[in-house]
């Protein structure tokens, strides 16, 4: 096993391992930057694992008004999900519920792609024939009657093939030291561009292994990892470690998650070994499940 | 690919119809073929050539330099492609449009708009009377009031956000309405004799 050292911090010879995905960005406008952060967590909302809501889901950038089709200040929303059809019902439902509904929102195609998908296509009936649409350089927009005004919304938004579960783990010797490294990593890694950390503040702390000792349950706690199970399982812990946290990264390709890998791990390792970070790892379930393998020691090249 | 321009030769006497200028009349059709293309479905009906010169090579954009009170039925029924009018033009331009855009520099004649199915239509000076008549969907943009029938039905002033993006989209055409910029409008909808909800939407300072 080779060693990798940075700053004293210990980097595992291991690879995390991640899956194919469906996804798709969402540009969301509002009359301030405010409003359209409002609109943005609440579709982004309750969207950490595909396991539980169907989508993860986060917010990859702001936009200022230049950057946007209708000029009002917005913010770039990515969601991902295991198949198209999840997708596109969790899209339509969050569509409906999170942006119809916020004041000022307004919602338009942040990918183009061949795979076209429901953006407002469906929404327009919430207008019970007041909607009208117009075809502007090709594209079709919706237009629906509401409260405040007008809800604007374009018809479809692009699909494209994208991986989940690009991720790291940061062992420490304290819960404050990974939780504050963890902290550091997402603030550089929140500055890139096609990626999202979809677990609160894009950090999870309930890492899991595949199977169980119940008979339902697919997954359960990452035991290996356990910092109170180091003297009962067999365990990938050192005595020093006491705390483990993971970050988990979706990106639009294999690329946008290991140049994610890096910057995140890179700030770690910049905190030095007196933050109590000792090691960083990654999640993986031997390989035989996701076909994209992100092996640490080449991401940090 | 330059626009396809119909220039008007004089100010003609009499009304012509414009009905078969559009980029459905014109798709496929060489530069030849519209100069000798019939303006009507008569033995002795005037060509193109009668009138315009013909130049360019886009029929899906079409542009009327010159243009006149005396041109009718510009657009009509036309479900694509966009036609741009460098000055006045005569009654129904527009009429049973179903898709596309119609600027209008100058003034528009009487029925401006009118059946029309869907599709946007500005005016940048005075329409004539029953603006919108028969009107089922669509958008007519005006700068100045228009007298309206009775079944048009007034809305309110609002600002719509969509025409931020419509008058983005206006930028490319060499026409008065590229320099737009306000997105507060007079909203009338109608017509409301036909179960229309077309709209006339009536620029304000």
């Amino acid at each position: 096993m080779r060693l990798m050292q940075i700053n004293g911090i210990t980097i595992d010879d291991t690879f995390a391992e991640a899956f194919n995905m469906r996804g798709t960005r969402v540009i969301i406008t509002a009359l301030n930057l405010k409003w359209a952060y409002h609109a943005a967590n609440a579709m982004t909302g309750f969207a950490t694992s595909v396991i539980g809501c169907g989508v993860e889901a986060g917010i990859e950038r702001e936009l200022t008004a230049d950057e946007t089709p209708d000029g009002r200040p917005g913010v770039s929303v990515l969601l991902f999900a295991m198949g198209s059809k999840v997708l596109m019902q969790q899209l339509e439902t969050r569509m409906g519920q999170c942006i119809l509904t916020c004041p000022t929102a307004a919602a338009f195609a942040g990918i183009a792609s061949e795979d076209m998908i429901n953006l407002g296509a469906h929404l327009r009936y919430f207008g019970d024939g007041f909607q009208t649409s117009k075809l502007i350089n090709g594209t079709r927009y919706w237009r629906i009657p509401v409260m405040d005004g007008e809800f604007l919304v374009q018809e479809t938004t692009g699909m494209v093939r994208a991986i989940g579960g690009g991720n790291f783990l940061i062992l420490a010797i304290s819960q404050a030291a990974a939780l504050n490294a963890a902290e550091t990593a997402i603030e550089a890694m929140k500055k890139l561009p096609n990626v999202i950390m979809p677990f609160p503040g894009g950090v999870v702390r309930s890492g899991s292994k595949v199977g169980s000792k119940y008979p339902k349950m697919f997954a359960s706690t990452n035991d290996a990892f356990c910092p109170t199970l180091k003297g009962l399982v067999q365990t990938e812990l050192s005595d020093d470690i006491e705390s483990v946290m993971e970050i988990v990264i979706d990106g639009l390709t294999f690329d946008d998650i290991a140049k994610a890998m890096k910057v995140g791990i890179e700030a770690i390792c910049a905190l030095g070994e007196n933050s109590g970070v000792k090691r960083i790892s990654a999640g993986n379930y031997g390989g035989k499940l996701g076909p994209h393998h992100f092996k640490l020691h080449e991401v940090l090249k | 690919m330059i626009s396809l321009t119909f220039t008007l030769k004089q100010i003609a006497v009499n009304k012509i119809d414009c009905s078969r200028l559009t980029p459905n009349g014109l798709a496929g059709l060489s530069l030849s073929q519209i100069e000798n293309l019939s303006l009507l479905n008569t033995k002795n009906s005037p060509k193109v050539s009668d009138y315009f010169e013909v130049s360019g090579n886009n029929n899906e954009h079409i542009i009327f330099k010159n243009s006149s009170e005396q041109l009718d039925f510009i657009g009509q029924k036309m479900s694509h492609g966009s036609i741009v009018c460098q000055g006045d033009v005569g009654d129904r331009v527009g009429d049973q449009m179903r898709r596309g855009l119609i600027l209008i520099d100058g003034n528009a004649g009487d029925y401006c708009g009118s059946r029309v199915l869907a599709g946007t239509i500005g005016v940048h000076g005075s329409p004539g009377k029953y603006v919108g008549f028969g009107m089922k969907r669509g958008t007519l943009l005006l700068l100045k009031a228009p007298n309206l029938h009775a079944t048009m039905q007034d809305c309110g002033t609002h600002n719509l956000p969509f025409l931020r993006l419509l008058l983005k989209s206006f930028k490319s055409f060499n026409s008065k309405f590229s320099t737009l910029t306000s997105t507060r409008v007079q909203r009338y909808c109608g017509d409301i004799a036909n179960n229309g909800t077309g709209e006339i939407l009536v620029f304000k300072n």
